[in-house]
């Protein structure tokens, strides 16, 4: 297989006979350099509403520099980023936020000392005109999403540093829905997890797909990611290396593209729609 | 004459915790009418089981009034129930009562290799138990439920590609040697059909079939109270039953099976032009929401599942048919053409119209079947120093 352009059985195929949908996100030829360092060259990627896209690749592949352009921490240094086909640029976190990106970053930025209702709302507290909090429905709303999402978490007057790992990753998974996005940016949720955890936390993706929402996943586990994800978008050196659909593509073909024994054909031919 | 009068009371104290083991817990009341016999001699017996130790006993409300809760003492310990899904992992620990004190799902990749399940089941376990704060020496064992047939004699998959990279291994064996606990080993279809026949909907019956309609269809088959398995595990295997005869190869090896005719592929391809890339579990929950579409893939597999149960049904002759599964979770879409391809069979309608009804137990039928095959294997010692001299005689 080394050196050969393969199409393999889990590559997707275009579909003449799919309507056209417009992706949620779709970014192109998005390239970002670091000095020397090219972090990202003329990649291609899509998320649709109610789809999980999975990020897989190396150290290095640029999926985080690519989670990052997303979610207004970079900004790329060309390149188109469209949501709902419309081009945008995301300048700034705030920027993402008002588009409807909300993203978890792999150290949560979840405050310790404080309960679950203000993690949920911090920085975007529920005020009564500039005279106090609005708590009772800051912690109805908390109730109600931690519901949606089939959480474990007792109480949301628990403080933060009394849950475990899992309960956390939980907390800021539950963050991201404050304020209804559409897009979830989830970088290595499942890292350093228990395997109970990792239930969880996987269930709580399949809540997110079901609520409508596009969720971008970023792991090195590629046991969780064929498990929740609709689509497998390789990244190799900065590169496209392969894109799969995780409901046929082999554990093999998808190990192939990561390591550069299988090439990528570029072309505009393997997009949906 | 003594010997004979205290062989009977042996018998009825046995009846007693046998019942009270099959149920989880029941009130004395439930218990007569269980077991058949007098409210004295019940109350008489559970007496004897409380100051036993073998049984607990606490106030309860049945129907509006005070009753009396007999459940097995927490001594006897914890089962672990396992259903190994093709999308899916799911975990339940359970006291003897079958009351579950914790459940996990966890997602799992489409062809989930063995070594991965495996490993991620134990490490679940361990890790529900810790959370329990409850330790490995209280539970008594694990039941697992695969999608496949099983061979009861040896716990090893009966039919070969049915789950693909699973053939050459003993899941019992492999599990056992891991955690250290008796495993039993059992196919998921006979475990719902375990569940819902002791606890579920079809537990006023004496036969029935418990029908499982998911990525693949599979039935288990209850008479006279007892699962029917037999010989190599393979009974109620509907999914492999032909359907049509100039249709796809089946992983089993044969053409044309249910399965390739109503399994998930079977379900998402029709649709993948008009809807897009879906899944099973989209498919399901787009019938709820009214999507005609998707309602229609369901119904049509209703019918066809339908079809080859009655052919079970004309071979048991059950008293209902209880369906379960993914698709069940669509309701009257995926039961009503179920139901109407059965009642087209005259012979099954004759004295009364074959019931066909939603499983009770829902998604958590497997695993409830799988704490009740534990619960059967493991030895309740009646009185402990008799059962043990009664071993030494044996």
């Amino acid at each position: 297989m080394t050196g050969t352009t393969v199409k393999d059985e889990g590559q997707v195929r275009p579909m003449a006979t799919m309507p056209p949908r417009v992706p949620l996100l779709s970014m192109k030829q998005i390239t970002k350099s670091f000095n020397a360092v090219e972090a990202l060259v003329g990649v291609d990627f899509e998320v649709h509403a109610h789809e999980v896209v999975a990020l897989v690749g190396d150290n290095g592949a640029g999926k985080s520099t690519l989670a990052k352009i997303v979610s207004g921490v970079l900004t790329p240094d060309s390149g188109i980023v469209e949501i709902d086909g419309e081009p945008v640029s995301i300048t700034s976190p705030s920027a993402a936020h008002a588009l409807g990106v909300a993203t978890v970053f792999q150290d949560l930025a979840l405050c310790d000392n404080l309960d679950v209702t203000a993690n949920l709302f911090l920085g975007r507290e529920l005020t009564r005109g500039g005279s106090g909090l609005k708590d009772g429905e800051m912690e109805q709303t908390t109730k109600r999403i931690l519901q949606d999402l089939n959480s474990p978490i007792p109480s949301v007057k628990t403080e933060l540093r009394a849950l475990s790992a899992g309960q956390r990753q939980s907390v800021a998974i539950a963050r991201t829905l404050i304020g209804n996005p559409r897009i979830v940016v989830l970088d290595e949720p499942t890292a350093a997890l228990s395997v109970a955890q990792t239930a969880e936390v996987l269930t709580h993706i399949e809540r997110l797909r079901e609520l409508g929402l596009g969720v971008i996943l970023i792991s090195h586990n590629m046991v969780d990611v064929r498990a929740v994800s609709d689509r497998i978008e390789v990244l190799r050196h900065g590169r496209n290396n392969g894109s799969f659909d995780a409901g046929t593509a082999s554990y093999e073909s998808i190990l192939a593209a990561i390591t550069g024994a299988t090439k990528y054909t570029q072309g505009g031919d393997r997009r949906y729609g | 004459m003594a010997g004979s009068q205290s062989s009977l009371r042996e018998a009825n104290r046995s009846a007693v915790v046998e019942t009270v083991k099959r149920h989880g817990g029941l009130t004395q009341v439930e218990l007569v009418g269980a077991t058949g016999l007098s409210p004295a001699t019940v109350s008489t017996i559970v007496k004897q089981l409380v100051s036993d130790g073998v049984v607990e006993v606490r106030t309860t409300i049945r129907t509006g009034r005070r009753a009396q809760l007999v459940t097995l003492a927490h001594r006897v310990g914890l089962a672990v129930g396992v259903h190994v899904g093709q999308r899916h992992i799911r975990v339940a620990i359970a006291d003897f009562t079958h009351e579950v004190l914790a459940e996990r799902v966890l997602p799992m990749p489409v062809d989930h290799p063995v070594d991965t399940s495996l490993d991620r089941t134990a490490l679940l376990v361990v890790d529900l138990l810790e959370r329990l704060g409850l330790a490995m020496q209280d539970v008594v064992g694990i039941g697992i439920g695969l999608p496949a047939p099983v061979d009861d004699a040896t716990g090893m998959i009966s039919v070969r590609g049915v789950m693909r990279g699973w053939d050459e291994v003993h899941v019992g064996h492999v599990l056992s040697k891991r955690l250290a606990l008796p495993v039993y080993v059992d196919n998921d279809a006979n475990l719902g059909a375990l569940a819902e026949s002791t606890r579920g909907a079809s537990r006023e019956y004496r036969d029935s079939v418990y029908v499982r309609a998911s990525y693949g269809t599979g039935a288990g088959i209850i008479i006279n109270h007892q699962l029917h398995r037999g010989f190599a595990g393979t009974a109620g295997e509907i999914g492999h039953v032909q359907v049509d005869p100039q249709g796809d190869i089946c992983r089993c090896g044969s053409r044309g099976c249910l399965d390739t005719v109503v399994g998930a592929r079977a379900i998402v391809e029709p649709l993948r032009a008009t809807h897009g890339n879906l899944t099973l579990r989209d498919v399901v929950q787009r019938a709820r929401e009214g999507d005609p579409g998707c309602a229609q893939v369901i119904a049509d597999a209703g019918a066809e599942i339908g079809a080859v149960v009655s052919g079970v049904a004309m071979t048991v002759n059950p008293q209902c048919v209880v369906v379960g599964g993914e698709l069940a979770e669509t309701g009257e879409i995926l039961l009503r053409p179920m139901r109407e391809a059965l009642r087209r069979r005259v012979l099954l309608n004759q004295i009364a119209p074959l019931e066909v009804i939603p499983a009770e137990l829902g998604n958590a039928a497997e695993v409830a079947g799988a704490i009740a095959l534990v619960m059967q294997h493991a030895d309740v010692d009646l009185d402990p120093p008799v059962t043990a001299q009664e071993r030494a005689d044996a």
